[in-house]
């Protein structure tokens, strides 16, 4: 299933990584997040499918930290 | 100075990895085609080869790229030493090293934007800079509006 990284950064904005197969055919998904993701920032992993695709309004996206569970990077 | 006549240089059976030079070897490494230097490793490791430049000269590799869709669903077409790239926001991006490079001083091509959509698009350095794990840029339009676009193709040289 092709994933996302989802992470909140210190000024409230919302960044989503997407990694690259080449990565992923030597890393796991929490391998790149942990390495990608800003030391520090908690993560959370979800299907590509949930981000929407409709970026009208991209920089206004936001994420609950409670929501943001699947780890912090390194 | 000696020399060996071979057709062929092969690894033994079972072996995998062929090395050729060792402790003894402190010069340069050179390989020659019609007895002109085509491809040449010198005693600091650098690689330098013909290929219709006239001489051999120092190859300063690309040492990643990555070339990626930044509209609707962003999606990584295909790329070479990038773990991942980060959506930060609109137009806003970041491209993750896999193998981080040396020091911040490296070079960065870029090319983007799609002339049936929206054309003169600026891609360049936003004002994070550089680091060594990877490069972080803006897309914006003439009027210096951050802005997405459907290609964006970004080389880097150290």
């Amino acid at each position: 299933m092709d994933k996302r990284i989802i992470y909140k950064n210190t000024d409230g904005t919302i960044s989503i990584i997407i990694p690259t197969n080449e990565a992923l055919q030597t890393m796991t998904i929490e391998q790149i997040a942990n390495k990608d993701v800003p030391t520090g920032l908690s993560y959370k992993i979800v299907n590509a499918s949930e981000i929407s695709s409709d970026r009208t309004f991209r920089d206004a996206w936001t994420i609950a930290d409670n929501e943001l569970t699947d780890g912090v990077g390194d | 100075m000696s020399k060996i006549l071979v057709d062929t240089i092969d690894t033994r059976s079972g072996t995998t990895n062929l090395t050729i030079g060792g402790s003894n070897n402190t010069g340069s490494t050179t390989i020659k085609t019609n007895n002109t230097d085509a491809v040449t490793i010198d005693n600091s490791q650098n690689l330098k080869f013909n290929s219709g430049y006239g001489s051999v000269a120092t190859a300063y590799g690309c040492r990643a790229w990555v070339n990626f869709n930044g509209i609707g669903t962003v999606a990584i077409r295909d790329s070479g030493n990038v773990s991942s790239i980060t959506d930060n926001g609109t137009g806003d991006y970041t491209v993750n090293f896999t193998v981080s490079m040396p020091d911040i001083n490296y070079t960065t091509t870029y090319a983007g934007g799609q002339k049936s959509a929206t054309w003169g698009l600026y891609l360049g350095y936003s004002s994070y800079g550089s680091s060594t794990s990877g490069h972080r840029f803006h897309v914006t339009t003439p009027a210096d509006a951050t802005t997405d676009t459907s290609f964006c193709s970004l080389a880097f040289f150290r």
